[in-house]
């Protein structure tokens, strides 16, 4: 605790990380979903058709049209510089074979290597596509004198009525931030607890250290976490105040449960950097091993690749990461609304992580009476 | 003046070999250097390999019961998206199953279903859907959508059938403009052949990074930053120094870059559109830009072996994000925009991505090459200055 005192530089550093990052990912997908993507149109048919096609898009909140190309070649690099992530390829003769009824197709590329931008810009135009056909439709069956209110029907006989639970209007802003901004609180707190375990190691004052704990290495290391276990917890807490309250993010479960297991995963995380810093030796080499881990629990967590679609030995593979079971709670309560009945398991798992402490500091502890036996 | 050049090489070349000794005698950078890079690129590769979710479980309420109905079930659980694990008879029932994360979706057929569509109306299928992950989200309604253009269509053709309107004319009348869909570069939609290219390119950037700044906050920490400079060059220009170290890094890690960005996607059967020529021609300037971005972070803010990585470690999933990989470049606040081109990662990865999944040659990638160019003049002449900083508040 002294030591935080005195040198408190990478408390204050660590916690500008966090706050910088909650306003990154605050002000970079504010918008909830990237809207005016840049698409484009190869227009081979210079028709009323193609050019009433182009100003649909433009009235779309989704695309905008970055640019008008008359050949494929040039639309196609424009892709592989990025300019634009989709386009429509409407060859010459289209307008005059649809009022000969002849049934024209136009070309829609979309550039899936951007999967995002790729498939959103994808389901624009494909919508404006469908609807297209249906205003054409409309002509031809107002024409043979059906009314409008049958109209809709013909045209369109099935809708789906999609309703996402708690993100209902799928905003990446609420998708990303309740995940990641734990999992960044998470990592620090892990990263902070091995460096400061290492650093005793470093400077060889694991002797004071220990004489203090009383010989124990548990307490040592427990001694040693746990101003930062409440540090961290307390940032998250007002990390997730903010996002719940002011921001406005969907939440429909208990307060408490949240808290609860946030601590959980901060004390989890902890218990693992204990672990490794305590198997492996070395301080520097035990740092960069925990910085590994601390770091794929942004992927094993399977918030952006469901854990279902890892293969059976990742998805075992993913309980060792705090954050999974973070993840899974925070599901639960934020969008389900659920109590602990669906909960246990998570919270079960979460304090299983102790044992990896336990270990962690036996290793310590012998790694340290050999050294002071010789 | 031969003689003066003789010298500056016969300097370098001590710099050069002081470094790569120095690399070679720490285990921290061993670890970071080599063993990083090559566990990295195939466990994310392994984690990522079934490219997509398939066969999702959902529940199904059909509270039509009717043969339109059956029909839109029967095909729903036909799609590779998803899967008709449960048939419930009320909605709470599914809505139990959902809440247990049984199933991710639910498909509820309304009890007039049948009935709407047999009086030319809209029948409607509500889905409820667990958005956790954009992967459900996705699944359900591309699954869900696929059926309905097929129903429509399906729907359509029976009803004009019904008006004496059949064959060929049917078709142009219920879709008298089409459009064919042709998903470039990534066909699938996987998740590997997107993520992987720029987790490759951002394994280079953070190993590279943090490999360096455990150097020089350890010649930092220990005050020996100036010992390390050969000690007929301590008082004269230090670009050689820059240049000795540089070369160093360059010789280090150009093999392991093409390594990771060339022969494990070639090993691991990764899409590679590229011409290898033009993937060297990119890691030449990135290997570069990163290294002399490090030493200037590592010689001024390093203050010991492990400082930087435990404050910037954070950093990773931000520079990814800024990358524009997965949030587009355009729809970026401007400020974000600006600083993104602050680090080699951003014109890296999205060189990488349009050269190695896409197929762009250096003349579309030139404003990324342009770039990193750029940033390795800059952040050289930044690591000069940065080693003149730890003469003169260091000595």
């Amino acid at each position: 605790m002294r030591r935080i005192w005195h040198s408190p530089r990478y408390l204050v550093i660590l916690t500008l990380a966090v706050a910088l990052s909650f306003v990154f990912f605050a002000t970079m997908t504010q918008e909830g979903q990237p809207q005016k993507l840049h698409v484009a149109v190869v227009d081979l048919d210079h028709s009323y058709l193609s050019r009433r096609l182009c100003h649909e898009l433009e009235a779309t909140q989704g695309v905008t049209i970055a640019a008008v190309y008359d050949n494929h070649t040039e639309a196609r690099q424009a892709m592989q510089r990025g300019e634009i992530f989709a386009f429509y390829e409407i060859p010459a003769g289209t307008y005059n074979e649809l009022l000969q009824f002849h049934a024209p197709r136009f070309c829609l590329y979309t550039n899936q290597s951007y999967l995002l931008a790729g498939s959103l810009s994808y389901r624009q135009l494909a919508t404006m596509g469908k609807l297209a056909a249906g205003a054409v439709q409309r002509e031809v069956l107002r024409k043979k004198g059906v009314k409008d209110d049958a109209i809709m029907g013909m045209i369109q006989p099935v809708a789906l009525d999609t309703h996402p639970i708690g993100n209902t209007k799928a905003s990446y802003c609420i998708y990303l931030m309740t995940t990641l901004i734990p999992g960044i609180i998470a990592l620090i707190a892990i990263l902070h607890t091995a460096y400061v375990i290492g650093r005793e190691r470093q400077e060889r004052t694991v002797k004071s250290w220990m004489r203090k704990a009383g010989g124990n290495g548990l307490k040592a290391m427990v001694g040693k976490a746990f101003p930062y276990t409440c540090y961290y917890t307390m940032l998250l807490v007002v990390a997730n105040f903010i996002m719940y309250g002011p921001m406005g993010m969907p939440f429909e479960g208990s307060w408490l449960l949240l808290t609860l297991h946030g601590l959980l995963m901060i004390t989890a995380g902890q218990c693992a950097s204990i672990f490794l810093m305590g198997c492996v030796p070395d301080p520097s080499v035990a740092m960069s091993l925990t910085s590994a881990y601390a770091t794929l629990s942004f992927t094993m967590c399977g918030f952006s690749f469901p854990v279902d679609a890892m293969p059976l030995p990742m998805q075992a593979f993913s309980e060792v990461f705090p954050l999974r079971h973070y993840f899974l709670v925070m599901r639960d309560i934020a969008f389900f609304g659920n109590g602990m009945e669906v909960l246990w398991p998570q919270t079960a798992k979460l304090v299983a992580f102790g044992v990896l402490a336990i270990i962690g500091s036996a290793m310590f502890n012998r790694q340290f009476e050999r050294r002071t036996a010789c | 003046m031969l003689k003066r050049i003789m010298n500056n090489i016969k300097d370098t070349w001590d710099v050069f070999a002081a470094e790569v000794r120095r690399v070679f005698s720490d285990k921290t950078t061993i670890v970071i250097f080599f063993l990083a890079t090559v566990v990295y690129p195939p466990l994310y590769y392994y984690i990522y390999h079934l490219e997509m979710l398939t066969e999702m479980p959902v529940a199904v309420v059909d509270l039509s019961q009717g043969k339109d109905a059956k029909r839109f079930v029967h095909k729903l659980d036909a799609t590779p998206e998803v899967k008709v694990a449960y048939r419930c008879a009320n909605l709470a029932d599914a809505e139990l199953l959902l809440r247990e994360h049984e199933v991710r979706s639910i498909f509820l057929l309304s009890k007039d279903y049948d009935e709407m569509i047999a009086h030319k109306r809209t029948g409607t299928v509500t889905v409820v859907t667990d958005i956790s992950s954009f992967i459900y989200y996705k699944n359900a309604l591309m699954g869900g959508s696929n059926v309905l253009l097929d129903e429509m269509k399906t729907t359509q053709l029976v009803h004009q059938a019904a008006e004496g309107v059949t064959g060929v004319q049917a078709e142009a009348t219920i879709e008298p403009v089409g459009y064919e869909d042709v998903k470039l570069y990534n066909p699938g939609g996987g998740y590997a052949s997107y993520f992987i290219p720029a987790l490759l390119m951002l394994v280079v950037h953070q190993t590279l990074l943090f490999g360096i700044c455990v150097l020089c906050g350890d010649a930092n920490e220990n005050r020996k930053a100036l010992r390390l400079i050969p000690p007929r060059l301590r008082s004269r220009s230090v670009y050689r120094v820059t240049l000795g170290r540089l070369l160093c890094f360059l010789f280090i890690y150009f093999p392991i870059t093409l390594l990771d960005l060339w022969i494990i996607p070639y090993l691991f059967g990764m899409p590679q559109l590229g011409r290898p020529l033009d993937v060297m021609l990119l890691v030449l300037p990135y290997v570069i830009a990163i290294t002399c971005f490090a030493m200037t972070l590592g010689n001024i803010f390093a203050r010991e072996r492990l400082s930087m990585l435990l404050c910037c470690l954070f950093f990773s999933v931000i520079l990814f994000f800024l990358s524009g990989v997965v949030w587009p470049q355009s729809n970026m606040p401007k400020f974000w925009y600006v600083v993104s081109y602050f680090f080699p990662s951003t014109p890296g990865i999205q060189g990488f991505v349009r050269i190695s999944s896409m197929g762009a040659t250096l003349h579309e990638v030139r404003h990324e090459l342009i770039a990193l160019w750029l940033q390795a003049g800059v952040y050289f002449g930044t690591a000069c200055m940065s080693i003149r900083f730890i003469k003169r508040f260091r000595r």
